[in-house]
């Protein structure tokens, strides 16, 4: 039997490798859940449907019932944007075909509950791209559009820039068409609204051309980058898409960055042979040495090493659009029973960036906290969603927390990002509204001048309030 | 196959078991969308190793210990490959379904092996040193996954603990035939 241990070893050998090929292609689901573990709530029912007509009885019904509905994507916001004690979550995740494809004009209509990687899947096939989704492609239209989202694009930058019109079934049940010219106040309304308005049913968004980019980066230090940004990637008409990193490392601490830059590829004949989809490759060395970034400050020295290191290599590297707007998330999955990741976003005009990332420095150096992460992307001015995060042209800072769910740290958590919002708001700032209610009412509206507009109109379109969710309760009054 | 090396064997198989056994309830319970199937799941591990017993009991006297220990690395170690792919409720029941069957293998034969090799007069205390030993290769592969687990995917731990498995396969192979415990 010795002589046969070979066999059997180099047999096991090939089967492990054909596992984790099959691993690999394989579509990972994401888990229902409100993805932040901060906010338990208790809902009366979920609820979803495929057809229309089921979506307006359960409006109907709940009229007559008076119940509250909070309306659902994948739920990855963590402000309780899609939850509210006792209410309806009206998941929509399953309200999800594509209904339309126009290649002439470059125009796709979807039911909300459709991905975004349902429509790369969908559309790569004919040469065309998204003009604007996230970095990554998990969410639902119906969610990033009530959000909405932004991502490493420089041409398009926020997602109602990109949409051509959208039905909304309203707080009476009715089925409206909402666009620039018809419903107009509402296009500003419900873009940014936080499911306040209604249940947004099909979505036409304007496409683009699948492109073929080639990497750029950089490693520079903050206070080179708002130049650098301006000569380099905003003059640069051949750059499509950037974004950048700070470093959270002790040795370099929101000094250092290095950016990555997309710019359009002399020879784009080669596209076809760059643009297969990528799936999700393997995470377990991505998910590393974020693992090891959380646990002390040595940790996140060699994350931010490796991560320079890497970037560096990426220099030249040919990608097409649509894989550069599907970044990877898996690795980012954490599971920690008292601990959680919190999200937060900043907003600062691009002039700013140097001296608001020294204050934030002075800060971050006394108040502990334990940041993992920090990206920073561009927006232009947003002048059609009343809830516009991009006051004028900005760069947005996302940050990466990871803390403990005791009460005692959470109050540090929100005694700090209180500090950096102000900060914030002091250089004519905002910050994003999808995460957890840490600043005050007080600071909502001073990053959003429009915010008692915005409440008053919930009052005119929908009295009844219908459509409910935490962060409404929070900050309405 | 000395008795010491036995342990070692039991050791790493018990290690590589315990350190899959919490995700694996955990896959369970994604998998499957209630209770009902949840408990179809254990039900049917529990179900075939109940019908398998008689026949490896027959078996494990007719080839020896040896071979079934074999049967049980190997298949874990292509199993584990498996479980990561699973994704429906019907993948779960069929993995179900082999792991009651080897698992029934391992039970039967780590009592066969025990009742083969210790010597009746010191019995107790051979057995009670197995278990030690082989508790502590389990409790030191539960504790050390519940840290591993921040750092790696719950996919990469099935694989490790796969390799695990393959490692006693070829242990195992290698091995000759059984020598009773020095008394």
């Amino acid at each position: 039997m010795r002589n046969y241990s070979w066999i059997a070893a180099i047999l096991y050998l090939l089967l492990f490798t054909l596992s984790i090929t099959f691993f690999q292609k394989q579509h990972t689901s994401i888990s229902v859940e409100d993805h932040g573990h901060l906010l338990p709530v208790k809902m009366k029912t979920i609820k979803s449907s495929k057809s229309e007509d089921d979506l307006k009885e359960i409006i109907l019904t709940a009229n007559k019932e008076n119940e509250k509905i909070s309306n659902a994507g994948m739920q990855y916001s963590q402000g309780g944007q899609t939850l509210y004690p006792n209410g309806i979550l009206l998941d929509m995740k399953q309200y999800n075909r594509i209904l339309d494809l126009d290649t002439k004009n470059k125009m796709i209509t979807v039911q909300s509950g459709v991905t975004w990687d349902d429509i790369q899947s969908y559309i790569n096939p004919y040469g065309l791209a998204l003009r604007v989704s996230q970095s990554q492609n998990i969410f639902t239209v119906g969610g990033s559009l009530s959000v909405n989202i932004h991502g490493r694009n420089i041409t398009y930058t926020s997602l109602i820039e990109t949409v051509e019109s959208f039905r909304l079934l309203n707080a009476n049940g009715e089925i409206i068409n909402v666009s620039r010219e018809e419903n107009a106040e509402l296009f500003s309304l419900v873009i940014g609204g936080y499911g306040l308005f209604g249940v947004i049913l099909d979505v036409t968004l304007y496409l683009t051309d699948d492109e073929l980019y080639q990497i750029r980066t950089a490693t520079l230090t903050s206070d080179q980058y708002s130049d650098y940004f301006k000569e380099e990637v905003l003059d640069n008409e051949q750059v499509q898409m950037h974004l950048a990193r700070l470093s959270v490392a002790p040795d370099s601490f929101l000094k250092e960055m290095y950016t990555t830059d997309y710019y359009l590829a002399d020879d784009q004949t080669r596209l076809s042979d760059y643009s297969k989809l990528k799936r999700e490759s393997f995470v377990a060395i991505p998910k590393f040495f974020l693992g090891i970034s959380r646990l002390n400050e040595q940790g996140k020295n060699v994350l931010w090493e490796t991560q320079t290191a890497y970037n560096k290599e990426l220099d030249g590297v040919y990608i097409s659009r649509n894989n550069v707007m599907r970044s990877e998330s898996d690795f980012m999955i954490y599971e920690h029973n008292q601990k959680t990741e919190v999200l937060q976003e900043y907003f600062v005009p691009v002039d700013d960036f140097p001296s608001y990332v020294d204050d934030l420095r002075e800060l971050l150096e006394k108040e502990e906290i334990n940041l993992l992460n920090i990206t920073v992307r561009y927006v232009k001015k947003d002048e059609e969603a009343m809830m516009a995060y991009a006051k004028e042209d900005m760069f947005a800072l996302v940050l990466l927390i990871n803390q403990k769910m005791t009460e005692k740290d959470l109050a540090h958590t929100e005694k700090v990002i209180q500090q950096m919002v102000d900060i914030t708001l002091e250089y004519n700032g905002s910050y994003y509204l999808p995460y957890y209610h840490f600043p005050t009412r007080e600071q909502l509206v001073r990053a959003y001048p429009r915010t008692e507009e915005f409440f008053a109109m919930k009052d005119k379109y929908d009295p009844e309030h219908r459509f409910l969710n935490l962060f409404y309760e929070e900050y309405h009054k | 196959m000395t008795y010491h090396k036995f342990i070692v064997y039991q050791g790493v198989v018990g290690m590589a078991s315990s350190m899959i056994f919490p995700f694996y309830i955990l896959l369970l319970n994604n998998v499957g969308r209630s209770y009902a199937q949840f408990g179809w799941a254990y039900g049917l591990f529990a179900l075939t190793a109940a019908l398998s017993y008689p026949l490896i009991g027959k078996l494990a006297d007719r080839v020896g210990d040896k071979t079934l220990l074999v049967l049980y690395s190997w298949g874990m170690a292509v199993l584990l490959l498996l479980f990561p792919l699973a994704y429906e409720v019907w993948h779960v029941y069929i993995l179900q379904v082999a792991m009651g069957l080897l698992g029934a293998l391992q039970k039967n034969s780590e009592k066969t092996v025990l009742a083969r090799s210790v010597q009746k007069e010191t019995a107790g205390k051979e057995i009670g040193n197995y278990h030690t030993w082989t508790s502590i290769a389990a409790a030191a592969a539960v504790i050390g996954t519940g840290y591993l687990v921040d750092f790696l995917t719950i996919g990469s731990i099935f694989y490790l603990a796969s390799i695990a498995f393959a490692w006693s396969g070829i242990f195992i192979m290698k091995q000759k035939e059984w020598e009773k415990a020095p008394v």
